[in-house]
């Protein structure tokens, strides 16, 4: 028998140094034990890939929602208002919750209002079109479409595409209608009361307004929970800004007085946590508010985005950790994917599994106010 | 009579005159805006005020209405300042008009001075809703 050259033995045959024992072994579901969705959703952890960021981002987003300050030894405290064990137990992960504007088009918003609603998340930051669209839909309703909609044909018809939604211009004047007259008394509180408007606090002010159980915003309105957006005037409420300052000039929108609240809420926080749907300014503003407290504890990011360009929302976790943005200790999690395919389930894996947490320490903290 | 007639706000156009904010305005930027993202089609003014010179702004649906003004202008010979303000001024048809009074502007300042210098003068009168007054002058050749 011919000998195999030495090289080629060296090369392939190489001797492999053992793994530890616990190193996960890679194991999908089977679907002969029928349809279960729990457990196949359970299964994405061992099934490799961006399956197991999606059981990383899972196991993440439940220490954000199980953590209690208890957990941690007192003899780190070092403020005083922290040392009463009922106080510790009760004092919870602040989580920062961040969605571009697509998503509140798309059916993510109930989703989305789902977690306001219960209040499951802290702190919310989003951009112009994820304010104005959660309006819009209690105004008229977005349409499924399909992404090869001719452009030239929709400009003619009068109809906006979002992917393969559609939304018609007819919508949009429903807003101008619905926010006019808000501006108008917005304008009239500055001048007559000397209110300064901030984005957060007009973004409030359109949440009483709308009084819809269907809208984040209400929820967000009604369970005081800030929805910052710096950048408020990109988009629609911009364009109704626009042509408001020449019918009623002088409203003024004042971003300094929001950099100061959400970096309090940071600073404040005894632990932080970041869920991030997709990338751009949400991204980034979560992040920076997490700077100012050397980083976030946990940390889940979803989205499509890659990193060889250099653009923040392709940035992994790790070029985060780099500038403070995420504590160097924490296990931080970034799923590769459409965040309107994987954040229901997501959501089906923690928030909703601990729905009775929540309702449970809402009732408590609402008892405490009264 | 009227001082005024509604007007569709696309039929409007740069140069003309309108009423933005009550007051009569040369349209000095009109752009027009079809329906979209905004909401309703509309069409923006900047106008000056023909009295003033502020600047005023509006945006306003392309289907409704704003007024356009009457604006007159008639020439008058300027005879004299008098001590209380007011002008004589004295039209071709050889009428006198003594019922306005030197604009409180840099315009007024510049009408004074030139009198002052002897010169004779023409001055031009701007009526429209309800007012009037001195706009411009110029050298009686």
């Amino acid at each position: 028998m011919e000998k195999i050259p030495q090289i080629v033995s060296q090369s392939v045959l190489k001797e492999s140094a053992e793994l530890p024992d616990d190193t996960p072994t890679i194991q999908g579901y089977d679907f002969n034990e029928g349809i279960d969705y729990n457990r196949i959703l359970e299964s994405y952890k061992t099934t490799g890939f961006q399956a197991t960021n999606f059981g990383l981002a899972v196991e993440e987003i439940n220490k954000m929602i199980t953590w209690r300050l208890s957990d941690e030894s007192i003899e780190d405290e070092k403020d005083e208002d922290y040392l009463a064990p009922e106080v510790r137990k009760r004092t919870k992960c602040k989580i920062f919750f961040g969605y571009t504007s697509n998503l509140i088009s798309s059916g993510l918003r109930e989703v989305i209002r789902y977690l306001v609603q219960h209040r499951m998340v802290d702190v919310v930051v989003s951009t112009a079109g994820g304010v104005e669209e959660d309006i819009i839909k209690c105004l008229g309703k977005t349409r499924l479409g399909d992404f090869k909609l001719s452009g030239k044909i929709l400009r003619e018809k009068g109809i906006n595409r979002i992917g393969n939604l559609l939304v018609p211009n007819k919508n949009y004047c429903l807003f101008e209608d619905w926010i006019m007259p808000i501006l108008d008394e917005m304008l009239d509180q500055q001048k007559a009361k000397g209110i300064v408007w901030s984005p957060s606090s007009m973004i409030r002010y359109f949440g009483e307004k709308i009084n819809d159980e269907q809208s984040v915003l209400y929820w967000a309105y009604k369970n005081n929970i800030p929805i910052f957006c710096p950048a408020l005037t990109d988009g629609s409420i911009g364009d109704m800004v626009f042509f408001h300052s020449y019918k009623n000039p002088g409203l003024i929108i004042d971003i300094a007085q929001d950099i100061r609240k959400i970096n309090d809420e940071s600073v404040s926080a005894k632990k932080s946590g970041m869920i991030i749907l997709g990338g751009g300014l949400i991204k980034h503003h979560i992040c920076n508010a997490n700077l100012m407290r050397d980083g976030a504890d946990f940390s889940v990011y979803i989205n499509t985005a890659n990193e060889f360009d250099g653009s923040d929302a392709g940035a992994s976790p790790d070029e985060a950790i780099s500038w403070g943005k995420i504590k160097h200790t924490a296990s931080p999690v970034k799923v590769y994917a459409d965040a309107s395919l994987v954040f229901p389930l997501i959501v089906a894996q923690t928030f909703a599994k601990h729905v009775d947490i929540f309702k449970l320490d809402n009732f408590q903290n609402d008892s405490n106010k009264n | 009579m009227s001082l005024s007639i509604p007007k569709q706000a696309s039929a409007f156009r740069k140069g003309g005159f309108i009423v933005l904010k009550g007051r009569p305005c040369k349209i000095v930027g009109m752009s027009t805006h079809k329906t979209g993202k905004h909401g309703h089609a509309k069409v923006t003014f900047t106008g000056i005020d023909i009295f003033t010179g502020n600047k005023i702004e509006e945006a306003i649906s392309s289907t409704h209405n704003l007024e356009e003004p009457y604006v007159n202008r008639n020439e008058y010979a300027l005879l004299s300042i008098n001590d209380d303000g007011f002008i004589s001024l004295i039209s071709d048809a050889g009428e006198t008009k003594e019922d306005l009074k030197l604009p409180a502007n840099e315009l007024g300042e510049k009408i004074k001075a030139a009198i002052d210098e002897g010169k004779e003068l023409l001055a031009v009168v701007t009526s429209s809703m309800g007012e009037e007054q001195i706009t411009d002058f110029k050298e009686d050749k």
